[in-house]
């Protein structure tokens, strides 16, 4: 995830400074991991570095977290841009999951590879749960529900993708070691 | 001795065994999923717990008394004072308007009409669906249908609700409609939830999962031919 | 497809399905025999010679002897097959959505609509053919066996003759084709689509007032019987000879089917007024189904209602007929053995609507069953939800009785007016001289003992039948009871926990 995208989108609604686009960031999306100050000014540097914002003065006080920051037109197209590409589709497969499985397949026995399967299916289970508490607790908002909602069906595709491979992990592991 | 167990509960059909020795115990307010692939015994399980079956060998307590024994007319009132049941599909009269669905537990009670009527109304709001009080089952989605159902199993306030694969012919978004909301109201009320499904993220809005296999509690949960060796615990990992 | 594989499929079903075909055929063999019978009757030769010389002497009933009476015999014995037949067409629903599953399976697996309305038209046809022939052998097997001479050489049944082999070819092979046709319409929607079968949801639509209409003009076509003869005989001339048949059998048809629709009518009325005044969901249950198919109602208890309007109307004309003898009797005109026959004809009447009664609850049987089958999956999960199997039972009982009673006393009601409009108008006599003779029949054939007396002017009202009347209605209502009986035997099997496994 880019995070320069998201400051240029969270700019579109008007010039904001560095403390109001941190805090917008972390409202806006709920449980994504929160942003550092360091972060946020280091990317509005790049950002006003290649002409996609632009320092739109100070306030009374003086001081670097009070500049605030306007979009460029440029900036905006770069956000349009973004807005509108299709993120490839997996491109390459990634998981560290599948690669500890197949590495674990090479350099120690099945059971190690079955263990570890066991583990990653119980503690994504266990998250699975937690993290489907939070959609039927009272006070959680539609941000929260859509954003617990995306790891959830990942989650439910890691397990069963977890267990299908614990049924097969045998049958792979005769196939490496002939 | 409160909330509901099983001791070794067998169960055949015919010649076919379902359950070779089944134990459970589900503490009150406490919400169980009941897992496992198709052909596990785990609806016959929901069956015996509700009274709904009688196991051939084997206890089904709720409240510190044993309830198997007792008489159909005995388990009846019980199904519908104390417990709830919640199937698949196809549990509303088509005949009945959604209001009078979700009354008629009511009335069974004795409740008069004009009071399980409102009864009804009320419930049906809780679950979203207060403008189809007077539409007919038969002109509702299925999600609509199961919430209507999830009114009528809740309507008589029961101390355990029965789920049997009720998001099963739901598809994703009206299925975790019907299952957010019915385990909100069970928190709400303390009720105690057995909730029967084969997918992991249905499972997971209970607070724990009981896996069968063949007719016994699988342990490991996972479905595995042997026992394993631990080497890296659940606290082992990998960050 | 070829025949072999067509009959295969037409006979790969259930148990369900196996009692369905052997229902079928039941009904075939029945109406068969039916039918042979009225067609022997009818194959009786008239020997040549007027009225009163043609008679077929060789018989004790005067039924079969006197040749004006036979077409009313043969009628009245083919009537007899009507209650058969819808028997017959209640059986055809028998497990009818597991069967139109299996015909949907068919259509998925790529056979036309052509080609599963052969299937179903080779099962029933099937089922007929194998009941006609049991009917033929069942007559062939009668004739030999009831052919008892008794000691002056008379037949109580016409065992002596044959219907032509032409009219028994075309019984015991036109029934199985009428009967693989009447599959096949009955079926025409299930044909259409292999997406398993979308019964269109019946519309909650009152019956319209029609068969008030329907009814009157019934009783109407009847009380014109006597002033079109009367105005005829003003006119010094005979009524076209198909007038009055037409008349009556117009009328009668117009009264039954007024009372069917009338019964939809009565059904959705009961349903309105049990809902609104009913307590517990027993009668709520049975309130909705009411009012949600009214028609439900006149759909099955169309054969009992026709053997109710034939029952009362037989009470009525035998209420008639006791006051013309009375009226003869007081002038002398008594024959003690023609008031025997007429009296005996109308027992035999009476016994025919007893038959029709049974046969129809048999109907009935079969539909309740349907209904209670075909609602399993619902009536399991109240069972299973804490509601008393009784509680069913007697949604069941109120679902039936209820359009029942009041469709009864209709049908009574409208069975008696057709016969009382003409038959229950006072008889007025006397006021002539009559001989009448005091001593025994011996003494009385001797003219010298006859006197001849005044019989002073005077009026017979004829009773209104009102026990016979409750007799016909009770019977009636009696099947509807034993049927809601048998029908809750199946409710045990058919609220089995079984039947709500998802599969």
């Amino acid at each position: 995830m880019s995070t320069s995208h998201v400051l240029l989108g969270l700019l579109a609604a008007g010039s904001q400074h560095g403390y109001e686009l941190k805090r917008a960031h972390d409202t806006r999306l709920p449980r994504a991991k929160p942003l550092a100050f360091g972060q946020v000014y280091a990317t509005l540097g790049r950002l006003q570095r290649d002409g996609l914002v632009v320092s739109a003065g100070q306030e009374r006080e003086a001081g670097p977290d009070r500049t605030a920051y306007t979009l460029t037109d440029q900036g905006r197209a770069a956000l349009t841009g973004w807005l509108a590409a299709v993120e490839p589709p997996m491109p390459y497969v990634t998981s560290a999951l599948f690669t500890k499985v197949a590495v674990a397949l090479l350099v120690a026995d099945l059971n190690a590879a079955r263990s570890y399967l066991v583990a990653q299916a119980r503690a994504h289970t266990e998250r699975l749960r937690e993290l489907t508490a939070v959609k039927t607790a009272p006070a959680s908002s539609l941000a929260d529900v859509v954003a617990v909602d995306y790891v959830i069906a990942h989650l439910d595709a890691d397990l069963r993708w977890l267990r299908t491979t614990l049924a097969r992990v045998a049958d792979w592991h005769r196939e490496v070691h002939p | 001795m409160s909330g509901l167990q099983a001791h070794g509960v067998v169960r055949s059909y015919g010649p076919t065994p379902a359950l070779r020795g089944v134990s459970l115990d589900v503490a009150e307010g406490e919400i169980v999923a009941v897992t496992g692939p198709s052909g596990c015994g785990k609806s016959t399980l929901l069956h015996c717990l509700a009274g709904i079956l009688r196991p051939d060998v084997g206890e089904v307590h709720w409240r510190g008394e044993r309830i198997d024994t007792w008489p159909e007319a005995a388990r009846s009132r019980l199904r519908r004072t104390e417990f709830g049941v919640l199937f698949q599909f196809g549990q509303l009269v088509p005949e009945l308007t959604a209001a009078e669905n979700v009354a008629l537990p009511l009335l069974l009670a004795g409740t008069g009409r004009r009071g399980a009527g409102r009864a009804a109304r009320e419930w049906l709001d809780r679950l979203g669906v207060a403008h189809l009080a007077d539409v007919r089952p038969g002109a509702m989605s299925g999600g609509q249908q199961q919430r209507c159902a999830t009114a009528r199993a809740l309507v008589t306030g029961p101390r355990v609700l029965f789920a049997d694969e009720p998001t099963g012919a739901l598809d994703t978004l009206g299925g975790e409609e019907v299952l957010t909301r019915l385990v909100h109201l069970a928190r709400e009320q303390g009720t105690t939830i057995v909730l029967v499904t084969h997918e992991p993220r249905i499972a997971a809005y209970a607070d724990r999962e009981v896996m069968l296999r063949d007719g016994v509690v699988d342990p490991t949960g996972l479905g595995l031919d042997e026992p394993l060796v631990p080497v890296a615990g659940p606290g082992a990992v990998a960050r | 497809m070829t025949p072999v594989v067509a009959l295969r499929l037409a006979l790969a079903g259930n148990r369900t399905d196996t009692v369905r075909v052997v229902l079928t055929a039941l009904s075939a063999a029945l109406a068969a025999l039916a039918a042979l019978a009225a067609l022997t009757v009818l194959a009786v030769p008239t020997p040549p010679g007027g009225r009163g010389v043609n008679n077929a002497e060789q018989y004790s009933n005067a039924l079969l002897r006197e040749p004006g009476l036979r077409g009313g015999t043969a009628v009245a014995l083919l009537l007899l097959a009507v209650p058969v037949l819808a028997l017959a067409g209640q059986c055809v629903r028998l497990g009818a959505p597991a069967r139109d599953r299996r015909l949907a399976a068919f259509r998925l697996a790529g056979a036309t609509p052509g080609q599963v309305a052969a299937l179903v038209a080779v099962e029933a046809g099937l089922a007929g053919l194998l009941g006609t022939l049991v009917g033929l052998g069942t007559y062939l097997a009668g004739r030999v066996l009831l052919h008892r001479p008794d000691g002056r050489g008379l037949l109580p049944l016409p065992t002596d003759v044959l219907p032509s082999p032409s009219a028994i070819a075309a019984v015991v092979l036109g029934l199985p084709v009428l009967a693989g046709l009447a599959g096949v319409v009955l079926l025409r929607r299930v044909t259409a689509t292999p997406l398993g079968v979308v019964r269109r949801v019946r519309r909650e639509r009152p019956p319209g007032p029609w068969a008030g209409l329907l009814i009157a003009a019934g009783v109407a076509a009847y009380g014109l019987l006597v002033p079109v003869g009367r105005w005829y005989a003003a006119r010094d001339q005979d009524p076209p000879a198909v007038l009055e048949p037409l008349l009556m059998l117009g009328g009668g048809l117009a009264a039954l089917v007024g009372v069917v629709v009338g019964t939809g009518w009565l059904s959705h009325t009961a349903g309105r007024l049990l809902h609104r005044w009913g307590r517990g969901p027993a009668t709520l249950l049975a309130a909705r189904r009411l009012t949600a198919d009214p028609w439900a109602g006149s759909r099955t208890l169309a054969a009992l209602l026709a053997a109710v309007i034939v029952g009362a109307g037989a009470a009525g004309l035998r209420a008639s007929m006791l006051a013309d003898m009375t009226a003869n009797r007081a002038i002398g005109q008594s024959f003690a053995a023609s008031d025997d026959f007429y009296l005996n004809t109308m027992d035999l009447v009476d016994r025919a609507v007893q038959v029709a009664v049974a046969l129809a609850a048999g109907g009935l049987v079969v539909a309740l069953v349907e209904g209670i089958v075909a609602r399993r999956r619902t009536y399991a999960a109240l069972v299973a939800s804490g509601v008393p199997r009784s509680v069913i039972g007697r949604s069941v009982a109120w679902q039936a009785l209820a359009p029942a009673v009041p469709a009864t006393v209709l049908a009574l009601a409208v069975g008696l007016l057709l016969t009382w409009t003409t038959g229950g108008r006072p008889r007025s006599y006397g006021g002539q001289t009559a001989q009448v003779c005091p001593g025994d029949a011996a003494g009385c054939a001797d003219p010298s003992a006859l006197r001849t007396v005044w019989v002073p002017e005077s009026v017979v009202t004829p009773e209104l039948p009102w026990g016979q009347l409750a007799g016909v209605g009770a019977t009636a209502l009696a099947a509807v009871l034993v049927t809601v009986g048998v029908g809750l035997l199946f409710l045990r099997t058919s609220t089995a926990v079984e039947e709500l496994r998802t599969g």
